[in-house]
């Protein structure tokens, strides 16, 4: 009954036998962020279709990979490429390997992704620091038997977003004149883009961007007890009474166009961890 | 794992085989709504369960019959009777007719259902053009891994329905003395109707109608490139605050007396976009 502790110890010793080293963050790369790999000292790369129980990723533009190595001199755990309910995944798989990276030793989640800004004074290319979530996807990471050795059977949502990382990353930004925002993300299954009417309804519950991905990984991080730093490139504006339509590559293209900035939040944050751990 | 291409295929194959011809445009009838196919000039006709992968209808008053002719001297291809996800159904065969009209080389699709009125500015047997929708079905028939041939991976919605059309539509209306609104539609998966709680929820979130169908199909339209027309027959008031239970009987019974309005109104539509 209880398989997927079994999966996630699968996993664990397969990336183990080829990396054996404890990442202080998994990071998990949505749309177009991808190349934050670049500024990793890459130690070894394992492609997803060479590990157990995970698919291969087939959204555009995610590569399927899971890269070991150091962000400075921080240990980190990097999936580039990601699952999405969009694909037809289970919220159990899309969610495994923030179980890994838990197993792992990991002890901060940070996930990049990419989406629509309903808050009007977002602007496409601004960086949002996820401060809560909205899960509209109907369906829940946690459903099903719950097997105590993963978590608690209820998992607190009071604040599934590390306030402290979320602070560091704010100030970092401000000093380095990132735009950035705090916001509310909401998550919909996809694949197709909201109709005028859903942006108005998203925004009218509180949210301020939009998109199809982290909520599941933010859940499950939430349960095993990982601290999670959440950002959202706002690839496209999404007001409904002034809506043009979303071209498939425009998303990607705002999306790298701010890589630069996340890149550089990341690793900032994350030095700042290390080095507070290390006086402690 | 991408079988959708040859289950649409296969369909394709069995109405080609009885009917040549290119539909200018695929209809759907919702409840209560299939009285439109009388007017069909009948070429060839199918039951679902002829034509493969199809489900089977089993909604009340939902016939089951595809139709193949000419209306106004247009060619279509018309369904009496469509699938709902509270049949059990997953939305991708709920779906898969719109993808076989599609095929059949139809560039218009038009969408009837019956539905609940939350605006109070609606009357029951009155017409909603649907301008809008939202999608609280709690799934999407395009889930999945994408088929690049039958449409893009992230579909845009930011005009799921024809302006275009919704126009014409009202001015046909206005010159044959018929009440039609413009308004925002919302899919629930049914089957229960909803609580007054529930209808105070959908009318807050900014929708004026609300029913158990048409998002999944015209989400599809939009992904396979057809231009959509919706309508909609209020057929019951859904006044939290007078709220009357729901009876399906009178339901149908209004949607039929409503029936001759809307063809008046695909009728003309139909024409107007055929050119004739």
């Amino acid at each position: 009954m209880f398989k997927l502790k079994a999966q996630v110890e699968d996993l664990a010793a397969a990336i183990r036998r080829r990396w054996n080293e404890r990442p202080l963050a998994g990071i998990i790369l949505g749309t177009g962020l991808g190349t934050l790999t670049d500024g990793v000292d890459v130690e070894v790369t394992i492609d997803y279709e060479d590990l157990p129980h995970i698919p291969s990723s087939t959204a555009l533009s995610h590569k399927g990979r899971l890269v070991c190595g150091r962000l400075g001199t921080v240990p980190v755990l990097v999936m580039e490429g990601r699952f999405h309910v969009y694909e037809g995944y289970s919220l159990e798989t899309i969610t495994l390997p923030v179980r890994v990276m838990k197993a792992l030793g990991a002890s901060i989640l940070v996930v990049s992704n990419a989406s629509g800004g309903m808050n009007p004074f977002y602007q496409s290319g601004d960086i949002m620091l996820m401060e809560d979530h909205i899960n509209f996807m109907w369906r829940n990471p946690l459903t099903g038997h719950s097997d105590p050795n993963l978590g608690q059977r209820f998992t607190d949502m009071s604040s599934p977003y590390d306030t402290q990382l979320l602070d560091t990353a704010a100030r970092i930004a401000r000093r380095e004149g990132i735009q950035h925002h705090r916001g509310v993300y909401a998550a919909m299954t996809g694949p197709n883009y909201e109709t005028r009417s859903e942006y108005r309804f998203l925004k009218k519950i509180g949210a301020d961007v939009v998109g199809m991905s982290t909520v599941p990984e933010a859940i499950v991080a939430a349960q095993v007890g990982l601290r999670v730093l959440a950002l959202s490139t706002v690839t496209n504006i999404c007001l409904p009474d002034n809506l043009g339509s979303v071209g498939k590559y425009d998303v990607i293209r705002a999306a790298q166009a701010a890589e630069p900035r996340l890149r550089y939040i990341v690793k900032e944050v994350l030095l700042e961890e290390q080095s507070q751990l290390a006086t402690v | 794992m991408l079988d959708l291409y040859d289950k649409i295929q296969d369909a394709l194959k069995v109405i080609q085989a009885k009917w040549d011809k290119t539909p200018k445009a695929g209809i759907i009838l919702g409840t209560g709504l299939g009285g439109l196919v009388e007017e069909i000039e009948e070429e060839a006709s199918f039951e679902y369960t002829d034509i493969p992968h199809f489900a089977a209808s089993t909604a009340t008053s939902h016939r089951g019959r595809l139709v193949c002719g000419t209306l106004c001297g247009v060619p279509v291809v018309a369904m009496e009777g469509r699938f709902h996800m509270y049949e059990g159904y997953s939305l991708k065969q709920i779906t898969l007719p719109v993808r076989v009209m599609k095929a059949l080389g139809a560039e218009l699709l038009l969408c009837s259902n019956a539905a609940g009125g939350m605006n109070p500015f609606y009357s029951c047997g009155d017409i909603v053009l649907i301008d809008d929708h939202i999608n609280l079905m709690g799934d999407n028939p395009l889930i999945g891994i994408n088929d690049d041939r039958l449409g893009p991976r992230f579909p845009d919605m930011c005009a799921p329905y024809d302006h275009d059309l919704i126009d014409k539509a009202l001015g046909i209306a206005r010159q044959e003395d018929i009440v039609a609104h413009r308004g925002v539609f919302v899919a629930v998966a049914g089957p229960n109707l909803e609580t007054r709680a529930e209808y105070r929820f959908l009318r807050a979130i900014g929708a004026d109608l609300v029913g158990m169908s048409t998002v999944p199909e015209v989400i599809v339209a939009v992904h396979c490139g057809l231009k959509t027309v919706g309508f909609s027959i209020v057929t019951d008031l859904c006044l939290p605050d007078a709220l009357k239970p729901a009876d399906v009987a009178e339901i149908i019974a209004i949607a039929n007396a409503a029936e001759p309005k809307l063809r008046t109104l695909v009728k003309g539509v139909l024409t107007e976009y055929a050119g004739k």
